[in-house]
């Protein structure tokens, strides 16, 4: 068949989206999609057109076992374990000293270009922070890390708080088995995890809003996939200071 | 301006932003932003599921499969391409689908057609039990406007034709069997329904230029 021919590629992805196709003709149409764009945009077309239909769906609430099953099987059993309740390390966050200390010591380039975070204003501009690499040789985090490190990262607030965007001054790449991850430290209180960052360009955190207070933001070490306690349990490599 | 008026299409888009954002950073390797999207959309996916295997624990197993997919395929998802609920939404019906032909079971069915030599028996008083009926959803979905119209074009059997073969997961052959139709004649309706929802939907989407193409 000529899956080129807009009409049929229209009809087959039709009957495919609607979920009348079976058996061999769903296997081949299948096999066909990625060599065949006519037939794949026919096909995403439809997928457009009919899928919002199953919104009127009544919802069904799986039973906590399936998600079990599922975390056991993308994370390892292990992880499975960890995701219960999160222990976090006693006074892990008593080590903000050491990072205020480190980044004071590293001579921390901080602009602030904005007013309190904790009290947004409207349309205020963004708040830039420079991490600087709490080692004092970048090669040796590297060797931690896997990979070369670059001596900082930028983070960029919005005047509001409400989003982040990092970037590595210099891409690189981690292991496959670690990540980093960004953290906001207000005072003496724990830190929040912001999420995971990538290493390799920019990526746009986005929070409802920072922790009111948040004086530092860290990127730590972490096992692909994030802390598994909820707080930073590998080594930070980066520590910037917000100045107010 | 369109209307503000909540549709399961805009409804659909909005819940669609947040999963984009989740899916991304699923993608990036974050898995509590994976566990959120399994939070914010695994009821939505069962439910579907649901529909066409009936079979609970089946269902449950095709819904762990799904979102296995998904973690190893979230970096793969694109945005710009389509949306996020619409992807989610396609993995699982498929992965349905694929379970019917597995078992070659048939779904129980809830809701009993009118013959055709008793056309005005309201089909909408037949449906068994508490659960709504494929046409039931159908006339739910047509509470977006451009949906409404596009489904006052159908005839009845068209209606009912789409209904089972989309909610249901039913076969050509199964739609044929349940509205004592001839094959042929199921066939010919369902193809002319589409066709029509797909003309009168892209006619519909030109005139509201409010809204982005895909």
């Amino acid at each position: 068949m000529d899956y080129s021919r807009p009409e049929l590629a229209d009809r087959l992805a039709a009957e495919y989206v609607s979920g009348l196709l079976r058996g061999p003709a769903r296997r081949r149409l299948e096999t066909l999609l990625p060599a065949h764009p006519a037939l794949r945009g026919a096909v995403r077309a439809w997928q457009d057109r009919l899928l919002p239909l199953t919104a009127v769906v009544e919802p069904q609430t799986p039973s906590p076992e399936v998600w079990k099953r599922i975390e056991a099987r993308v994370h390892g059993t292990a992880a499975a374990a960890a995701a219960a309740p999160a222990i976090v390390p006693a006074g892990w966050w008593r080590q903000l000293a050491l990072w205020r200390g480190i980044s004071a010591f590293a001579g921390v380039a901080a602009l602030t270009l904005g007013a309190m975070l904790a009290n947004p204003g409207p349309a205020q501009p963004p708040v830039i922070v420079v991490l600087s690499a709490t080692a004092p040789d970048p090669g040796g985090a590297g060797a931690v890390a896997g990979a070369v490190m670059p001596a900082s990262f930028v983070a960029s607030i919005s005047g509001d708080g409400r989003a982040v965007v990092t970037r590595p001054l210099a891409n690189f790449v981690l292991r496959t088995d670690r990540a980093l991850e960004l953290w906001a430290a207000a005072g003496t209180g724990a830190p929040r995890s912001l999420g995971l960052i990538s290493a390799g360009g920019a990526t746009v955190v986005k929070k409802t809003m920072l922790p009111a207070g948040t004086d530092h933001l860290a990127v730590s070490l972490e096992p692909a996939g994030g802390s598994p306690t909820g707080a930073p349990s590998g080594p930070v490599l980066y520590v910037g200071k917000l100045t107010l | 301006m369109p209307t503000p008026e909540p549709t399961p299409q805009r409804d659909w888009s909005d819940r669609s932003l947040e999963l984009s954002r989740l899916l991304a950073r699923a993608g990036l390797g974050d898995r509590a932003a994976f566990a959120t999207l399994y939070e914010r959309s695994s009821a939505h996916l069962l439910g579907v599921v649901l529909r066409i295997q009936r079979d609970r624990a089946q269902a449950e197993d095709i819904l762990q499969e799904v979102y296995v997919n998904v973690w190893r395929a979230a970096k793969s998802f694109d945005a710009a391409q389509s949306q996020p609920l619409t992807w989610l939404t396609s993995i699982a019906r498929n992965r349905a689908i694929d379970s019917l032909r597995r078992k070659q079971t048939q779904p129980l069915m809830q809701t009993n057609f009118s013959q055709p030599d008793n056309e005005d028996s309201d089909v909408y008083d037949t449906v068994a039990d508490d659960a709504p009926g494929p046409l039931d959803l159908l006339s739910r979905a047509s509470d977006a406007r451009a949906l409404a119209s596009c489904m006052q074009v159908l005839s009845a059997q068209q209606r009912q034709s789409v209904a089972l073969a989309f909610f249901d997961g039913l076969s050509h052959a199964e739609v044929a069997a349940n509205m004592r139709q001839p094959l042929g004649t199921v066939k010919s309706w369902v193809r002319r329904a589409l066709l029509t929802l797909k003309g009168c939907l892209e006619s519909a989407a030109q005139r509201d230029t409010g809204t982005a193409g895909r």
